[in-house]
C-alpha cells in the first residue's frame, strides 16, 4: 500500500514539489471489472482475445476513465484529508494503455495562486519505455487561511 | 558562447495545452541545472500569435521567448519559423492539407524557414510520407529530438536525417509546465531574435541536444488498488 500523506495545506505547498512516481500494473481483471461497472462491455474492455478478434487490436484496453481516475487519485493522496481538494483534472489520452504492463504515476506542482489558495499540477502515466501514454493538469484548491 | 533554444513548446494558447507562458519560464529558472536552455520558441497548433508580446516575461526571468507556428501539410507536422504577412497572406495556417513544397519554397523566400517536427512518427512524419512520395526540396533541417517521442521514433528521425543529409534539432513539444527545455537545440552562434535564429537554422551549426533524466526508481506497489 501506499501511505497516505500528511494533509496537505497550501502553505506546505512548493512549485517543482513532485508526485510519485509510482509503479502500478492495472490487471485485466481490474480493468474488465471496472469496464461492467460502468457499463461498457465493449470487446476491446472485456479480454485480450476478444479485443483482437472483435476490433482487431492488439490487446484489450484499460477503460479512460479508469485512468484517469488513477491520476486523480494520485493528486487526492497526495492531498492527504485536509482542507484542500481537487477542484479539476483534465487528460488526454495519447495512446493505448493496456493491463497487465508496468506503469509510472508522476506528477508536478507547476503553479501556486495566493490570492485563490490554489495550486496547479502536471500528471501523467507512462510506461517502461517512458513513453506519456495519459497527461493532464489538475488544480486543487485549498480552504481560507485559518 | 551560444545559445541553447527549445524550438518546439505550446502554451495555453494552443488548444490542447494549459502551460501559461510565465509558468514555463518559471520552471525552466528552476530547472536550471538539468535544462540549461536559455530561451523557447512558442510553436502553436495552426495559428500565429502575431500580437503576443512576450517582453515583459523575457525580462523579468532573462529568457528568450520567440513566436513560431506548428501547421499540418500534405507531409506531416512542420514547424515554422519567421512567419510574416506573406506567409499568412498566402497560407491559411488552419488549414491541415497546407502543401508542404509550397510553404518551404514561399518561407525560404520571404526570409522564414520550415522544419518538418517529429519526422519519425506515424502518420504526420515526413519518413512515413518519404515511403510513398518524392522526397522534398529545399529542406534544410529536421527535428530529432522530441520530447513526446514513442520508443523508436527518433531513431527513425535521425536515419531520415542522415539518408538525406538535413540538420537536426531538438524541442520538447511540451504541452505540459513541467516538460519544458527537456529536448533543445544548440547553437554555437548567440541568438537573440527570430531573425537570427532563421539565419542560423539555414546557414548556422547547431546540433539536437537532450536533457531527459534517466529513468527514476520508481516506489513499487503491485495493482491499481494500491495506489
Amino acid at each position: 500500500m501506499v501511505t497516505r500523506a500528511p494533509a496537505k495545506t497550501f502553505e506546505t505547498v512548493v512549485i517543482g514539489e513532485m508526485l510519485g512516481p509510482h509503479a502500478i500494473v492495472i490487471t485485466r481483471e481490474q480493468a474488465r471489472n471496472y469496464a461492467l461497472a460502468c457499463g461498457m462491455s465493449t470487446p476491446r474492455f472485456m479480454s485480450d482475445e476478444d479485443a483482437r478478434r472483435e476490433e482487431g487490436l492488439p490487446a484489450m484496453l484499460t477503460p479512460g476513465n479508469m485512468t484517469l481516475g488513477i491520476l486523480a487519485k494520485l493528486v487526492t493522496d497526495w492531498l492527504g484529508s485536509g482542507s484542500g481538494q481537487l477542484a479539476r483534472i483534465g487528460t488526454t489520452f495519447r495512446s493505448f494503455v493496456h493491463p497487465g504492463v508496468e506503469l509510472t504515476l508522476h506528477g508536478f506542482v507547476t503553479h501556486t495562486d495566493q490570492a485563490a489558495r490554489s495550486a496547479d499540477l502536471d500528471v501523467w502515466m507512462e510506461n517502461e519505455d517512458g513513453e506519456r501514454l495519459v497527461v493532464g493538469t489538475a488544480t486543487v484548491a485549498f480552504g481560507p487561511a485559518e | 558562447m551560444g545559445t541553447i533554444l527549445d524550438l518546439h513548446s505550446h502554451s495555453e494558447s494552443s488548444e490542447d495545452s494549459r502551460a501559461p507562458v510565465e509558468a514555463y519560464l518559471n520552471w525552466i529558472r528552476l530547472r536550471r541545472d538539468e535544462r540549461p536552455v536559455d530561451g523557447i520558441v512558442l510553436t502553436e497548433h495552426r495559428k500565429f500569435d502575431r500580437d503576443a508580446d512576450y517582453r515583459e516575461l523575457e525580462d523579468r526571468f532573462g529568457l528568450v521567448v520567440m513566436r513560431a507556428s506548428e501547421v499540418e501539410t500534405d507531409y506531416g507536422h512542420m514547424l515554422v519559423f519567421g512567419v510574416n504577412g506573406e506567409l499568412l497572406h498566402r497560407f491559411d495556417f488552419a488549414n491541415v492539407h497546407l502543401n508542404a513544397q509550397e510553404l518551404i519554397d514561399a518561407a525560404a523566400q520571404s526570409g522564414a524557414v520550415v522544419v518538418p517536427c517529429h519526422p519519425g512518427r506515424p502518420t504526420i512524419g515526413l519518413w512515413e510520407h518519404y515511403r510513398h512520395r518524392e522526397p522534398l526540396r529545399n529542406v534544410v533541417a529536421v527535428e530529432v529530438l522530441n520530447g513526446g517521442s514513442r520508443k523508436g521514433e527518433e531513431l527513425q528521425s535521425r536515419e531520415l536525417a542522415e539518408t538525406h543529409g538535413y540538420r537536426m534539432v531538438g524541442g520538447s513539444d511540451s504541452h505540459l509546465v513541467s516538460l519544458i527545455g527537456l529536448c533543445a537545440t544548440r547553437f554555437e552562434a548567440d541568438i537573440r531574435t527570430m531573425e537570427e535564429l532563421v539565419r542560423e537554422l539555414r546557414d548556422g551549426r547547431y546540433d539536437a541536444i537532450d536533457f531527459r533524466p534517466g529513468r527514476r526508481s520508481p516506489q513499487r506497489s503491485h495493482t491499481a488498488s494500491d495506489v
